[in-house]
């Protein structure tokens, strides 16, 4: 009946598989580090060149794909709950692309003012902001529809629809825009794991922090809404008000996320789906400490990937995840044909 | 057994709003239940049946009028308080992937447990009992995709048990379920009430199981809704108004429902006991009306359990094996 004792066995075993990719993603890189440098680096002091490229750069970039991965992932799970779709992630509401709205309009929009060098990768506040603003609108809009109506797969629809627009405003803004601006926004659209500052790191690690918080609060909430919301409201639930709460959060961790990264896909659709089938489970008191994780496992693991280990090259980090995530996805829809069941 | 009324419905008018309008579907309700009943809503399609109990539930907001549980108003129970009180389970299916039916039910105690949803040791024996009183103990660590419609509905039934709340609407609890689980549930439903002493209001279209085993029935007629034990309303006649149709038939004696046929005669039966029985229930589902006088055309039963049945008619008379080709003849 209990199934105490074997959970914890996966979340040990899990913990240690995330440690190691964790160490693993710093000690991989374009400069090749001997693993014994790098730990000195990490945990007393060794050359300061050593040092710097450890402390830096790949630390920062290890935390920051942690982050992405529990961030993508949890709110990916929410909308999956809350809308009771498979399919659902954490980009339904149309947050990524009220984002990439609001870059195309900084990186587009205003070519004759900013020089593309300006602009290169994601360590430019203007883009973030832009980025920010452009999600936050969307997000606003969305929890302002969502309490007017009544019917939960309206907000979806609306979502999708909403993101269908603004990807045509953007559409429209690139057909007309320079090559060199087309290309960075373009860059921006594949998405970047390496790019932050420490203040932008400490920035994303709070906003996302707030985010997880707020998920915490969902979880009684989240096992209610497996019901569908009607039984959800005669077991006591107030649905307006979780749902809320629900989507705040999910705006938040998927908001700051694609601000500060860029919009990375298929994450937060599939790692869901990996961890229910790990744990066999439903209840997201286990599922939201497992997805933790699960999600930052897998964007270590590619992040990694993208590195292409042994090569100077790095790949765009939004074609690892597809890569990865696709067939989780396709997995997803032929094992639902069988079962029938929603998640 | 306690008298205390649980549920009272006064001048509750159930509907919706549209365009600012309000639209009620049916007439104020004025009915109520008391501890250890099981109350089944009876009528026609469409009449309202589900807004009732929906309204009930406080799913859908009453257009008027108040619904009272436990002397108090539902409206004035915050949102936890009234599902300590009151449970709902609707033909919706919940199917969701990895959940066992143990899960399924601790949902029940949502009400009860903190914000995080941590079960007492309390809280699981509660589950735990649910499950034995519904006879799911052994299903307890299945998932809920693997197991039957009917097994998923007593884990369901098991879920606003572990709710402990007095009032339980159960809105069509039985459909598509075949007819041994309809009677397992309704069966469990009726143990239930008296058990739990709590009150379990369930619609249904089962006129059948309805009068074997509610204890009460409340029955939405298009210009009433009638209020009382099965066997009041038969004998006051009110099922009677239940069937517009001219085509169905309600038989007071026995609460069984026949199909009008064409009329095509009288016919007597000669014989004894379970053969005579069935006999005279296949002329009649054939459309004959059968006497208790002699008629000139009349059938014999067997004699014995491998005789054949003899349709008389003055001097002659023929043989038939089983009542199928005497039917047959018969209507040729």
């Amino acid at each position: 009946m209990d199934n105490t004792g074997k959970n914890i066995i996966i979340f040990t075993v899990l913990l240690v598989i995330t440690s190691l990719l964790f160490l693993l993603d710093i000690f991989m890189g374009s400069v090749s580090l001997k693993i014994t440098d790098v730990l000195k680096a990490l945990f007393t002091t060794s050359e300061p060149e050593i040092e710097m490229i450890v402390l830096r750069f790949r630390l920062p970039k290890a935390i920051t794909a942690t982050v992405v991965g529990i961030a993508l992932s949890i709110s990916g799970l929410q909308m999956q709950t809350l809308f009771r779709n498979p399919m659902a992630g954490p980009y339904v509401l149309g947050i990524s692309s009220g984002a990439s709205l609001g870059v195309a309009f900084i990186i587009l929009g205003f070519s004759a003012d900013l020089s593309p060098e300006n602009l290169r990768g994601m360590g430019n506040w203007s883009v973030i902001a832009a980025a920010w603003a452009g999600a936050a609108a969307v997000m606003v809009l969305m929890l302002w529809l969502s309490s007017k109506l009544k019917d939960i797969l309206t907000v979806l629809v609306i979502g999708i629809m909403l993101a269908g627009g603004i990807s045509a405003i953007v559409t429209i803004m690139q057909y007309f825009s320079h090559e060199t601006m087309l290309k960075a926004y373009i860059v921006w659209t594949m998405g970047s794991l390496g790019n932050l500052t420490a203040s932008q790191l400490n920035v994303m690690l709070l906003s996302v922090s707030a985010g997880i918080v707020i998920s915490l609060l969902s979880v009684k909430s989240l096992n209610a809404l497996l019901l569908g919301e009607n039984y959800a409201a005669t077991i006591g639930l107030n649905v307006g008000l979780s749902r809320l709460l629900i989507l705040t959060g999910t705006s938040i961790l998927a908001g700051s996320i694609t601000a500060f990264c860029g919009p990375i896909g298929f994450i937060g659709i599939a790692v869901p789906h990996v961890t229910r089938l790990i744990f066999r489970s439903a209840d997201h008191r286990i599922l939201l400490p497992g997805i933790f994780l699960t999600g930052s496992s897998i964007m270590l693991l590619s992040d990694i990937v993208s590195q292409l280990p042994g090569s100077d090259n790095v790949l765009p980090v939004n074609s690892v995840t597809a890569m990865i995530g696709i067939p989780v996805v396709i997995w997803v829809v032929l094992r639902n044909r069988k079962y029938q069941g929603v998640l | 057994m306690n008298n205390e009324i649980v549920l009272l419905l006064e001048s509750l008018i159930i509907g919706y709003e549209k365009g600012g309008h309000n639209i009620p579907v049916y007439l104020p309700v004025n009915a109520s239940g008391r501890k250890g009943e099981l109350i089944a809503v009876i009528g026609r399609n469409g009449i309202g049946k589900s807004t009732l109990l929906r309204s009930i539930a406080g799913l859908q907001k009453p257009l008027g009028g108040t619904v009272c549980i436990n002397g108090k108003e539902s409206r004035e129970y915050s949102k936890t308080e009234l599902a300590q009180n009151l449970g709902y389970v609707s033909t919706e299916v919940v199917k969701v992937n990895n959940m066992r039916v143990y899960d399924l039910v601790s949902l029940g105690r949502f009400p009860h447990t903190n914000w995080y949803g941590r079960m007492k040791q309390s809280d699981h024996d509660i589950v735990l009992n649910c499950l034995e009183m519904t006879g799911m103990t052994a299903l307890a660590d299945m998932l809920i995709t693997e197991i039957s419609d009917g097994e998923r509905q007593k884990a369901m039934i098991a879920r606003v048990l572990a709710q402990d709340a007095a009032v339980m609407v159960m809105d069509e609890p039985t459909a598509f379920l075949d007819i041994t689980s309809r009677y397992e549930i309704v069966h469990l439903m009726h143990q239930l009430a008296v058990e739990k002493a709590g009150t379990i209001v369930f619609s249904t279209h089962d006129l059948n199981i309805a009068l074997n085993q509610a204890d009460k029935i409340w029955l939405m007629l298009d210009d009433d809704l009638k209020e009382g034990s099965p066997e009041d309303l038969m004998l006051e006649g009110s099922f009677d108004k239940l069937f517009s149709s001219p085509e169905v038939r309600f038989n007071t004696d026995d609460g069984s429902l026949t199909i009008k046929k064409e009329e095509r005669g009288r016919l007597y039966v000669e014989g004894t006991g379970r053969l005579r029985h069935w006999t005279e229930k296949a002329l009649s589902r054939a459309g004959f009306s059968i006497t208790v006088e002699k008629t000139p055309r009349y059938i014999k039963t067997p004699p014995g359990k491998n005789g054949t049945w003899v349709l008389a008619n003055g001097n002659s008379s023929r043989e038939y094996n089983t009542i199928y080709d005497l039917l047959r003849e018969l209507t040729a």
